[in-house]
């Protein structure tokens, strides 16, 4: 068995990993190295889940570490680069309010208030280690940077990998908060993976360029040739 | 048993649709089973003892009381008149080629899903559970929006499901932290309502307040209230009105009858003194965008879609007064907004159709000669706008007048605020109306305009909602009264 003190340095470790790939999501303008950060950010959190898991023992750790990493690391990933590589789109150099230097600004500044507004909360409920508080501060400064994603991004396939990111915000937070019953962990994936397919099959029609854009809803059964929308 | 009976029913309608050959037969279905729904649940309210205990239900994940029963019944009673509506709607849809033949059937698998969905949120027992559920709506009801055939409705189908699902994720960061005050006050963690509302009293009130502020942000942004309204005006007035009429009537009821919840529970417990006033902020903030809005809006069914996030806000304030009385008048004004909003829908959707060809997106609608072309419309958008606006003997006037009475004994400024921004909406309907209903063509360029002829089907939900609406309002059947007064008691306000 490896030691306690050791695998809550090992979290720590994956907590600033959590933190870059956070961070590389806001600003990169590659679109297909969002997507990998994407898979490299929910694989840490894979890592931080069995990490937790031989530090408390429950099963619920394994199997959510189980479905994560089929999910978020493997399928969704795969999906979305595969629509990417079909509406051809390398690079999201449009924003729509923030630039990528304000954000990462904006994002550390949500960190400390999150990190007061939190330590505020949690005082008065009983002993919560370092380690669990930071996890909590994290997932919810995940969850808002995943949101600064959503919004200032133009492209509506970057915008999905942000409501990802901000997804993988909350099930850092569940882990860390509190043990939350395998079932829900379950639905949320079943409703992310659906929602992931819906909004990319829209963001074809959005994201691809005028001329395309016919073509490839028809090739999705979206819309019919006749019809002329500028 | 019901619960079962829920699901098949919606399975086999499933099954027939994806064998039925035509756009008659699918629909048929939908109405179909609308009306088994509607009279099951009826069954529910006239027979069975409420809270229904039986199998599945009573679980720990399902449970029916007053008030899931109350909203199911909305629920499926608009959606059977708008299932008879999307008969005559769809089909001209599909004449004029702005949905296309091959979508059909996913329309109806959608519209089939959804009431389905629905009906399983406003029954879970289990937070969580109607966290999903009200996810899946989001999810099918903009399915139902992009299907037709315009990028702009891609467009506000994807700003829908952002919007709403980003704050979603808030409303479950919120409802971990629920489940961990459970979890320290009873030993195991559970996020059933009904074990909730009976501790509550012992939840401490720090948590309670961060958890009910991140649980609000995605129920708000579900039902349309500022500032998360931004997806609401687009994505009602570009979706079919059929789907229009649902989106207003039933699916804003999902968030606030989650935020009714969850109000329920912060109530029991000290945090209670600074949601409220939370509450107020954000209803009064509401309203006044929507009036603003409503008051330069040139196109109908945004209008009408603004009225809707007025009403929310209406809600929201009445909710914040928390006695038993303005809580008794708020869910009757669901009850009432729900009936008059479909009714409103409806009605700008048979004007949609004469006057499409003019209808450019977002331009100003150009209506001419009404009375001759669509008199039945006219009346309805009339008689309509006069219910919403809370004129009697329509139900909402009641409802309105004792929130607002009820809100007077809490602070004067408020009401006055109210009073003006909700005059400054019906001025704005008003305006909309005489502006547009009394210009009337030359006779000699009469001609030139093609009247659509309305069939029944969409004639009669109109109507029946109307008449509907005047018999609550000028008896206000004691049964309903009764059924409303039960709620109240069982949310312990």
């Amino acid at each position: 068995m490896i030691e306690q003190v050791t695998i809550e340095g090992i979290i720590r470790i994956l907590f600033v990993c959590v933190i870059i790939t956070a961070a590389y999501i806001i600003s990169t303008r590659n679109l297909l190295s969002v997507v990998s950060v994407y898979a490299l950010q929910s694989l840490t959190l894979v890592c931080i889940a069995l990490a937790l898991y031989f530090l408390e023992g429950s099963v619920v750790l394994l199997a959510i570490a189980g479905v994560t990493f089929i999910s978020k690391v493997i399928i969704i990933p795969y999906f979305i680069a595969t629509i990417q590589e079909k509406i051809r789109i390398k690079r999201d150099i449009e924003f729509h309010y923030l630039s990528p230097t304000t954000s990462l600004l904006i994002s550390m500044i949500l960190m400390l208030v999150i990190y007061m507004a939190l330590s505020r909360i949690v005082v008065g409920s009983p002993s919560r280690e370092n380690l669990f508080f930071f996890g909590a501060v994290l997932g919810i400064s995940l969850m808002l940077m995943g949101m600064m994603v959503t919004f200032s991004r133009k492209r509506a396939i970057t915008k999905v990998l942000g409501f990802l990111s901000m997804e993988n915000g909350v099930l850092l937070f569940g882990m860390f908060v509190t043990e939350l019953p395998f079932i829900i962990e379950f639905l949320i994936i079943i409703d992310l993976i659906i929602l992931v397919i819906l909004t990319t099959i829209l963001s074809v029609g959005i994201d691809s360029t005028l001329e395309d854009y016919h073509k490839r809803l028809h090739r999705f059964h979206l819309l019919d040739d006749s019809e002329e929308v500028i | 048993m019901i619960l079962i009976a829920f699901v098949l029913v919606s399975v086999l309608s499933l099954v027939i649709i994806a064998f039925a050959r035509n756009h008659r037969q699918m629909n048929s279905v939908c109405i179909g089973q609308a009306l088994i729904f509607t009279t099951l649940t009826a069954y529910l309210v006239v027979f069975q003892q409420v809270p229904v205990v039986s199998f599945l239900i009573d679980s720990q994940y399902f449970f029916i009381d007053h008030l899931g029963l109350f909203e199911v019944l909305i629920a499926t009673l608009i959606f059977t008149c708008a299932a008879v509506y999307a008969r005559g709607y769809v089909e001209g849809l599909l004449k004029s080629g702005e949905l296309e033949k091959g979508s059909l059937k996913l329309f109806y698998v959608a519209w089939t899903l959804l009431l389905l969905v629905i009906v399983l949120a406003f029954i879970s027992d289990n937070l969580a559970l109607f966290w999903i559920f009200a996810e899946l709506t989001t999810i099918i009801s903009a399915m139902l929006i992009a299907i037709l055939s315009a990028r702009e409705n891609i467009d506000a189908a994807i700003k829908y499901i952002f919007v709403a699902s980003v704050s979603m994720l808030f409303t479950f960061a919120g409802f971990i932290f629920l489940f961990e005050m459970s979890r320290v006050s009873l030993g195991t963690g559970t996020l059933n309502w009904t074990v909730l509302m009976q501790h509550a009293t012992t939840f401490p009130p720090g948590m309670m307040i961060a958890s009910f502020a991140l649980v609000f942000i995605g129920l708000a942004a579900k039902s349309g209230i500022f500032p998360f309204h931004t997806w609401l005006p687009e994505a009602h007035a570009k979706a079919p009105s059929a789907v229009s009429a649902i989106l207003s009537g039933v699916l804003l009821n999902v968030g606030i009858y989650g935020i009714i919840r969850m109000y329920a529970i912060t109530h029991q417990s000290t945090a209670v003194v600074t949601i409220a006033p939370m509450l107020t902020v954000f209803g009064v903030l509401t309203i006044g965008i929507a009036a603003l809005s409503m008051l330069p809006q040139k196109n109908l069914k945004k209008l009408v879609a603004f009225s809707s996030v007025e009403n929310m806000g209406i809600l929201l304030v009445g909710l914040a007064i928390s006695t038993p009385v303005s809580v008794f008048w708020v869910l009757f004004h669901i009850m009432a907004h729900s009936f008059t909003k479909a009714s409103l829908f409806f009605s700008s959707g048979i004007l949609h159709r004469q006057y499409r060809s003019r209808f450019v997106s977002d331009a100003a609608d150009e209506i001419k000669d009404v009375f001759r072309l669509q008199p039945l419309a006219a009346w309805g958008i009339i008689l309509g706008g006069l219910a919403i606006i809370g004129m009697p003997p329509f139900p909402l006037f009641f409802s309105e007048f004792f929130i607002l009475l009820q809100l007077g004994t809490v602070s004067l400024w408020v009401l006055a605020a109210m009073l003006l921004l909700l005059f400054i909406s019906a001025v704005a309907l008003g305006y909309f109306v005489l502006m547009n209903f009394t210009s009337v063509s030359e006779p000699e360029a009469q001609t030139d305009i093609e009247q659509y002829r309305t069939p029944a089907s969409m004639k009669v939900p109109i109507i029946f909602l109307l008449v509907l609406l005047l018999v609550i309002g000028i008896f206000l059947p004691s049964g309903i009264t009764g059924f409303i007064n039960q709620i109240v008691t069982e949310l312990n306000f």
